[in-house]
């Protein structure tokens, strides 16, 4: 793939009025293990040109996977014909022109040169721990490296160098089921032993599951289960949605929504998180506080809602929730009892206006009482909303990187909504 | 094509005990139109190839975008050596693959007016007034009209000496209607899913009258009163809601490459373990479920999966019992069947194809019952249409459903709208619960063409269906 040729070719060929073009360039290597066995094992690269064009307030736009001069006169050609024959868009907004982008690091070398055989040997090592225990272990080994690159007609361009490693292991013995993985742009900190040790410490606190039945009651979320919630939270603020009535958000910029121990925020400036210096749309990544102590100061806002309410467009490019320095220990002696949430699962919404949301916990829930794990309880499904949930907030933990876009604490949160529970 | 030969050839001389390659050239074709605005025209082609190689009890897959002899052979070498990476791995866990014929064959989706071929314009001044038809109601606040077409041209040769031609292509239509009223916001929508049909379905949908009943049916909705706590009552649920339910507690339940434990690590396992099939009551004695990848019109009727295994139909469950599971060449062999059902897909030629859930569908009652008889049969209950909120366990046992719209059933009537209602419950309850089913005259099919699977995830398509069924004795109130 050649950046520049691609580039030159779209800029000397096409005839549209304005245009954005979208390259992406990815190679990736993917091992799957379950029940102790590889059951697929994937490389390959995956290119993605995207070309939007505009005639006036007609817009079209073509994506392909080939960048060879009879393709791309395909997807110039399919863009540009889709735009004539599209309808005058009342919400069009031209392209960005030339902005400086911040410095971020997102790629390593490292990672991107993971040979195939190191992935297999960590999968090779990490069956091995298992068998170890009588236990079998599921997952996933991944790296992936990419460039992506965004021009406009106006002037506009940025880059962005990727790289990922994940590791996931799902751990069952016997009827216990938990899991841990790792999910960062660098492979360097990644530690097997550590993160199996950790695997088999939470599978033994597991074992002895009792009955519980489903109550409002405190909670422990560890980082992976906060960060589901909140993604799905996220996605409920946007700043049009709410302005037009449709979100629990509306009315609330500017306002103590959320308890005043919660803030949220996308930034560049802690190195462990990847970061995009651009938006898809074409402006530079900023430091954004969405939520500060409480009040809701920023919702994500595209350029033509931002130009009508007299704004600054924003996106969000990763999650960063400041935690405190409570430990699980210290946590449990705040309250008289409680459970302990490694992670929840198939979180959707259920009422879009108030902001409910229902899920089910997973890989593990211990209840604990009077300061200490008692046991082990079978999996429950949750029905509560989360901006509601952040006013009840006892405790912050240290923070940890979830997932290579985000990094939360442990969280205490008083009178969660239990409402069912399953088998398991 | 050269290509196919080439590879296979290679595969081969490289030691494959088996290989297959998938040329797959992929077109979509996204139209999304919000309050007049077109806010999204794409045609995304992906075009490239995946080749899969079997060696030593281990799968190794790699995959191009590049069509020249030298990326091919290079694609097929890459296969062959992670092939060989994960048997050093499979050593005492060797996967083997149930016996398979080879074929030569077409198979092409039926279809009247190619989707792809409409003019833009034509599609675009459908939608708009679509758009403007709902927007002229006072009190709607939003007109949603998202329009999908997806057409997959597939090339698939395997060392079995099998070559197939698969031409497939599906159309999905959605429009949605919010209406805002006193603080609440309430959406209804027009969703029948994706149906393996031509530009012809859409011409005899008339949308315009649809998008009439939608308005009309969200400023209802929105107006109307909660379901009071919860209590254990009679469901009534229309097709197009009981497609999902379906999907999530019958059809992922009985993907054998779960019940293998194989998605423990994301999308999860199964309750439905091998001890019980042929003995484990799912649900009630009229509940039939079909596999079925011949079904005309369906999602995953593609003559042959991405094993090159014909499309079949089949009992999954059967007067209520557990009769078989939807399976793939790898993952049958591991409960010692001799063949496989044909699930295994990938979504575009990048994906190694996984396990998946076919076509599957409740058959009808086989006694005449109409709805509505169905309805007058309900002394207290709540009749559900389209699809709401849905969140399932990982082992498929506890669920809770929402829908689109709502209707309270008093003594035999609809009583009243309603909104946010939810209900829960928990395989195998659920579908003992089943005490009626109404005729072959009111089954209609529901296209699922969003199914998330997998590690790297992978989208798919199938068709569920149903009549409307009743369902007694389940947990349903109104959310909080």
């Amino acid at each position: 793939m050649n950046i520049e040729r691609i580039a030159q070719y779209i800029k000397q060929h096409t005839t549209a009025e304005d245009y954005s073009l979208h390259v992406s360039n990815w190679d990736s290597h993917e091992t799957r293990f379950a029940q102790n066995g590889i059951t697929q094992h994937i490389a390959g690269p995956k290119l993605d040109i995207t070309l939007n064009v505009s005639y006036g307030t007609k817009s079209g736009s073509c994506t392909v996977n080939q960048d060879d001069e009879t393709t791309l006169a395909f997807l110039l050609k399919t863009a540009e014909d889709m735009a004539k024959l599209a309808p005058e868009d009342p919400e069009f907004m031209p392209t960005t022109s030339a902005v400086p982008l911040p410095k971020v690091d997102n790629c390593d070398a490292e990672t991107r040169d993971l040979s195939p055989k190191q992935m297999v040997e960590i999968v090779q090592k990490a069956i091995d721990k298992a068998k170890a225990i009588d236990a079998t272990v599921s997952g996933m080994t991944e790296k992936h490296y990419g460039e992506s690159y965004m021009f406009t007609k106006n002037g506009f361009a940025g880059s962005n160098c990727q790289t990922n490693f994940g590791h996931s292991m799902t751990l069952k013995k016997g009827s216990v089921e938990t899991k841990v993985d790792y999910d960062a742009k660098r492979f360097a900190p990644f530690n097997l032993d550590k993160d199996f040790a950790r695997l088999a410490a939470q599978a033994t606190a597991l074992e002895g599951m009792q009955s519980f039945e489903p109550e409002k009651i405190a909670v422990i979320l560890r980082p992976g289960a906060l960060q589901e919630l909140m993604w799905f939270m996220g996605w409920m603020m946007n700043r049009r949605q709410s302005d037009e009535g449709f979100t629990p958000f509306t009315d609330q910029l500017g306002k103590p929504f959320f308890g005043d121990k919660f803030s949220w925020y996308s930034t560049l400036l802690r190195p462990e998180l990847a970061a995009s210096p651009y938006n898809y749309e074409g402006y530079a990544s900023v430091e954004i506080p969405w939520v500060e102590k409480g009040v809701l100061t920023t919702m994500p806002t595209n350029r033509y809602w931002a130009q009508k309410v007299g704004t600054t467009p924003s996106g969000s490019y990763n999650m960063y929730i400041p935690g405190g320095t409570a430990t699980e220990e210290e946590m449990m002696q705040l309250v008289p009892r409680g459970l302990i949430i490694n992670r929840f699962w198939y979180i959707r919404t259920v009422d879009a206006k108030k902001g409910e949301l229902t899920g089910m916990t997973r890989d593990g829930v211990l209840y604990f009482e009077n300061g200490k794990v008692k046991h082990a309880i079978n999996n429950l499904r949750f029905n509560d909303i989360p901006h509601d949930a952040t006013r009840r907030i006892l405790a912050l933990g240290i923070n940890e990187l979830a997932s290579s876009h985000a990094s939360l604490p442990t969280m205490l949160i008083d009178g969660f909504n239990f409402v069912d529970k399953t088998t398991f | 094509m050269k290509y196919l030969d080439l590879a296979m050839n290679a595969a081969v001389s490289l030691g494959a005990e088996y290989a297959d390659i998938r040329i797959q050239k992929t077109t979509d074709q996204v139209i999304y139109l919000q309050n007049l605005s077109l806010k999204h025209t794409n045609t995304e082609i992906v075009h490239g190839y995946g080749i899969r190689v079997f060696k030593d009890g281990a799968w190794g897959f790699a995959h191009s975008n590049v069509f020249s002899d030298e990326a091919l052979l290079a694609t097929v070498q890459k296969a062959v050596d992670i092939a060989a990476l994960s048997a050093s791995v499979n050593k005492h866990k060797k996967l083997r693959l149930a016996p398979e014929r080879s074929y030569i064959a077409t198979y092409k989706t039926p279809l009247k007016i190619d989707s792809i071929d409409v003019p833009l314009q034509e599609k675009v001044e459908l939608m708009m007034e679509v758009n403007r038809t709902m927007m002229a109601y006072e009190g709607i606040k939003q007109a949603v009209f998202y329009l999908v077409i997806h057409k997959d041209e597939k090339l698939f040769a395997s060392t079995l000496g099998t070559r197939l031609d698969i031409n497939t292509q599906f159309i999905d239509p959605m429009i949605i209607a919010t209406a805002n009223y006193e603080g609440d916001s309430q959406s209804r929508t027009f969703d029948e899913g994706g149906r393996a049909v031509g530009w012809e379905w859409i011409l005899s949908l008339d949308l315009v009258e649809k998008a009439k009943q939608i308005a009309e049916e969200a400023l209802i909705k929105v107006k109307a009163d909660v379901l009071g706590p919860e209590e254990r009552r009679s469901l009534i649920l229309d097709p197009n809601h009981l497609g999902l339910t379906m999907h999530e507690s019958v059809g992922h339940p009985t993907e054998l490459d779960r019940v293998l434990g194989w998605e423990a690590d994301y999308a999860g396992i199964s309750f439905a373990t091998p001890e019980k099939l042929k003995n484990y009551r799912y649900g009630s004695e009229i509940v039939n479920f079909m596999g079925d990848n011949t079904l005309c019109e369906g999602l995953a009727t593609h003559g042959f999966d991405d094993d090159g295994v014909p499309g079949q139909k089949w009992h999954i469950i059967k007067d209520g019992i557990l009769n078989e599971y939807g399976s793939t060449r790898d993952t049958a062999m591991e409960i010692g069947l001799d063949y496989s059902r044909g699930c295994n897909r990938a979504t575009y030629y990048f994906d190694q194809p996984i396990n998946r859930i076919p076509n599957l569908y409740l058959m009808p009652g086989t006694k005449p019952l109409t709805p509505g008889e169905l309805i007058a049969d309900t002394e207290d209950g709540v009749y559900i249409q389209g699809r709401g909120s849905f969140s399932i366990d990982q082992h498929r046992v506890n669920f809770q459903f929402g829908g689109d719209f709502f209707w309270e059933i008093k003594n035999g009537k609809l009583f009243r709208p309603l909104k946010k209602v939810i209900y829960k419950s928990c395989n195998p309850e659920f579908w003992n619960s089943c005490d009626a089913i109404a005729d072959e005259r009111f089954w209609r099919p529901f296209g699922v063409v969003n199914c998330g699977k997998g590690q790297p995830s992978q989208s798919a398509r199938m068709t569920h269906g149903s009549a409307p069924a009743r369902f007694r004795n389940i947990r349903v109130g109104g959310s909080q």
